[in-house]
């Protein structure tokens, strides 16, 4: 029988937005456990050089998250990473989390479940995964030392994964279907290099090999000529998807998966907040999901301090 | 014993090293950037550089951060 433990807010998702969360309720002195299903930091565990961060000129998301977890925990919020969800019921009083453990009773709920990287749409992805297709350069590119990789991806995330390869890999094709998307700093690194090939308007249609990935089928949309590549390895960087399994029988979500919550970070349930890149918004930055995570902790309190009288 | 191959910037290596720790379990920690020697265990036993590998025997391994597999292999130690 699984333990029942009370909590006034159960954060789900340890990344930027549900770290600041945790860390404006625990100066709030809310009883406040986080739980995180895979990497504490989210996405931005994986960012090789952050300059966006106002006040920090260049950091690196590893740096920048042990320094954020650090300050959360000194102000007594708990962060669980190893306990997995595994369903969330929210329209009770108390709303109940249930992980493979125990069962959390919380008062309010801040959703902060962030995105994952989209897989690559082809059948032989899965076949090869770990075997030459990769969706984490920090974890997996010191294994193309002297090698020949393919990122698949334009937007920043697929340009500065390319500009990060070419620490260990010995060639690197940039392989986008359309025109680039990435900002104009990293554009500049990237044909600045002379290690990557960019192919443009170029489209990848197969993956090939015995045992793990040797060759990649690529289709030029511009003159039609279809070749093949030799690749020891690809890193895939097509976007992302919002983790939002867990709630879709209970909040409405968006035509693209993310939870419906206005800029007051509130869902169409009292007491469980959305907030960063798994709210439905215009704009997704590391800033903004900092903002949503403060807009929610404090709404929250509020919510708590009504429901407490 | 256990033995995690691993490198100090993979977020799953920490993972793994942080769940043996919470668990109380001892392991040897082999960084494959620090130690060739490392490097080419682990690609002997995985077949590849994808890491983290735990492994107790050399033979059976759990690759990345597998709880559940985690859990199998802290049993049969």
């Amino acid at each position: 029988m699984k333990e029942r433990i009370h909590k006034d807010v159960v954060i789900i998702g340890a990344g930027m937005a549900g770290l600041t969360a945790a860390l404006y309720c625990g100066r709030m002195n809310l009883d406040t456990l986080v739980l995180e299903n895979a990497i504490i930091g989210g996405q931005i565990a994986n960012a090789t050089d952050i300059e966006n961060f106002p006040g920090l000129a260049s950091v690196s998301g590893k740096d920048l998250i042990s320094a954020l977890q650090r300050q959360t925990e000194s102000f007594g919020a708990v962060i669980d990473e190893f306990d997995e969800i595994e369903r969330v019921t929210l329209k009770t009083s108390p709303k109940i989390v249930e992980t493979q453990e125990k069962i959390y009773e919380a008062d309010a709920v801040i959703i902060a479940s962030g995105m994952n990287r989209r897989k690559i749409p082809l059948a032989e992805g899965r076949k090869f995964e770990t075997r030459g297709v990769h969706y984490c350069e920090l974890c997996d590119g010191h294994a193309y030392a002297g090698k020949i990789v393919a990122v698949m991806g334009g937007g920043n995330a697929a340009v500065d994964a390319a500009n990060f390869l070419t620490k260990y890999a010995e060639k690197i094709y940039l392989i986008h279907r359309s025109e680039l998307r990435a900002d104009e700093v990293s554009q500049k690194r990237l044909f600045a290099n002379k290690k990557i090939t960019v192919m443009l308007q170029t489209e990848i249609k197969a993956l090939r090999g015995d045992k793990r990935l040797e060759e990649i089928e690529i289709f030029d949309k511009v003159s039609g000529v279809t070749k093949v590549i030799a690749v020891d390895g690809i890193f895939v960087n097509i976007g992302v998807e919002p983790n939002t399994k867990l709630f879709s029988d209970e909040l409405t979500l968006s035509a693209s998966g993310r939870i419906v919550a206005g800029e007051d970070c509130r869902t169409e349930i009292a007491g469980v907040f959305a907030a960063g890149d798994v709210r439905e918004k215009e704009i997704r930055q590391l800033t903004t999901a900092a903002s949503d995570g403060t807009t929610a902790a404090l709404l929250a309190e509020k919510y708590l301090s009504k429901l407490h009288g | 014993m256990i033995t995690v191959f691993g490198f100090e910037g993979c977020p799953y290596c920490v993972k793994t090293k942080r769940y043996l720790e919470s668990r109380g379990v001892e392991y040897n920690y082999r960084d494959i950037e620090l130690s060739a020697e490392a490097a080419a265990e682990c690609q002997r036993i995985s077949g590849d550089l994808t890491v983290p590998v735990t492994t107790i025997d050399g033979v059976n391994y759990v690759l990345g951060f597998d709880k559940k597999k985690l859990d199998e292999l802290i049993a049969s130690a």
